[in-house]
């Protein structure tokens, strides 16, 4: 008798985990990217699909946003746990700081690498050492040669200071606060989140699928203009991540 | 010899070419940048971003046929990415349901943002909610007080980061 009432309890406390708050910011997630999210994180998207040249499009953006969406899910549930969006986001602050200028800098190195202007022996002077940790690691994140590196850009990049995210993180600690137990504060947190994170796909998708038509891809004038856009981004997010 | 002299002129005219079409293309980019920008926010700006509050000094009124809203929000100076605490008052209308607030950007869409008010009493409603950072660098924002019922009445003013 008491098991058939903890399941029933259980099975009422699973229901609850379905909040009404998932489709809302599926769709403001799907509307913000429209509006938002294609000035903000569009020349990043841009220069990844010119960073990848012939090769397929779909896995690395797939990563790309899956990295971006495990981010969003992650801050989501720790907000949910804390139910405080101001002390969450005070304590991430430098964080992002961080994440902006080090997203400006890959993006430049991204740039001078696929321009060809700069070689990585003079990015990184005469003690350049090819077979160095941190010269590898920043060869193969500027080269791509593997889709599965856009997945960790992907999680960098979902650490980006953004309006419309914090106002997804700040519903998704109102969603915490008003949870029965902290388990359920964490899943609700998580869940607003992705599914703001996975509203932005379409439109992210859509830009990546723009710059990646092959008529576009064959003009070097293109690469140069892709090039330049990544530096003046890069620079820009340095910038902004130095004053924020 | 001659050959290598006029690889290398032929190489710095290559080069100044290739500077010159950079050149040529970074001030197409840059203008399209910019004509991009004034299109997308031109709109917005034109229609919206009239400052018609300093929450910043005090309590703000605006009026809406016969309903008068009043807001204040502390504490002051009204900072953004900190609780802030929204006190209305209404005259000249009763609401049907409780008065919310919607908060964003004239300029940018932001998600939904909704402070909800509790009634404390003689058209007095009190509720706590967050204005959050633009890292664009845009300050302006507005709340959007909604009398169920009865209409709503839009507050613009600038937030400090």
């Amino acid at each position: 008798m008491l098991a058939c009432r903890d399941r029933e309890r259980l099975n009422l406390s699973s229901m609850s985990f379905i909040d009404p708050l998932y489709p809302i910011f599926i769709a403001t997630g799907f509307a913000v990217g429209f509006g938002h999210c294609i000035g903000m994180c569009g020349p990043i998207v841009v220069s990844l699909s010119l960073n990848l040249k012939d090769k397929k499009f779909l896995i690395p953006h797939l990563l790309y946003n899956a990295g971006r969406v495990v981010t969003y899910s992650l801050l989501g549930g720790v907000m949910g746990a804390t139910g405080s969006f101001t002390l969450v986001a005070s304590h991430i602050a430098g964080m992002q700081k961080g994440a902006m200028i080090f997203a400006g800098i890959l993006i430049i190195i991204m740039g001078l690498a696929m321009s060809g202007w700069i070689s990585f022996g003079k990015i990184f002077g005469d003690s350049y050492n090819a077979g160095g940790f941190v010269s590898k690691g920043f060869r193969r994140l500027s080269q791509l040669k593997s889709p599965a590196a856009y997945f960790p850009i992907g999680i960098l990049l979902g650490l980006l200071p953004c309006g419309p995210v914090y106002t997804a993180l700040l519903a998704a600690a109102g969603a915490g606060m008003k949870a029965a137990d902290p388990f359920e504060a964490v899943i609700k947190g998580m869940g607003v989140m992705m599914c703001f994170g996975l509203g932005t796909v379409p439109a992210l998708f859509l830009i990546a699928k723009l710059a990646d038509m092959g008529w576009l891809k064959k003009r070097e004038v293109i690469y140069r203009i892709g090039a330049l856009l990544m530096i003046s981004v890069g620079v820009y997010f340095i910038f902004k991540g130095i004053r924020y | 010899m001659k050959q290598n002299n006029s690889a290398r002129g032929k190489q710095r005219h290559v080069s100044t070419a290739g500077i010159l079409s950079l050149a040529v293309s970074f001030l197409i980019l840059i203008g399209i940048l910019i004509i991009g920008c004034w299109v997308a926010t031109k709109p917005a700006m034109a229609a919206d971003t009239i400052i018609n509050c300093d929450a910043h000094k005090g309590i703000c009124s605006q009026s809406s046929g016969d309903l008068t809203v009043s807001l204040e929000i502390t504490p002051r100076p009204v900072k953004a990415m900190q609780d802030l605490v929204f006190r209305v008052s209404i005259e000249g209308a009763s609401p049907a349901k409780q008065p919310h607030i919607d908060l964003g950007m004239p300029a940018m869409k932001m998600g939904p943002n909704q402070v909800a008010l509790k009634s404390k009493g003689q058209g007095t409603y009190e509720g706590t909610g967050v204005i959050v950072r633009c890292p664009s660098g845009k300050r302006t924002w507005f709340a959007n007080v909604s009398v169920p019922g009865s209409g709503e009445v839009k507050f613009i003013f600038d937030v400090i980061y």
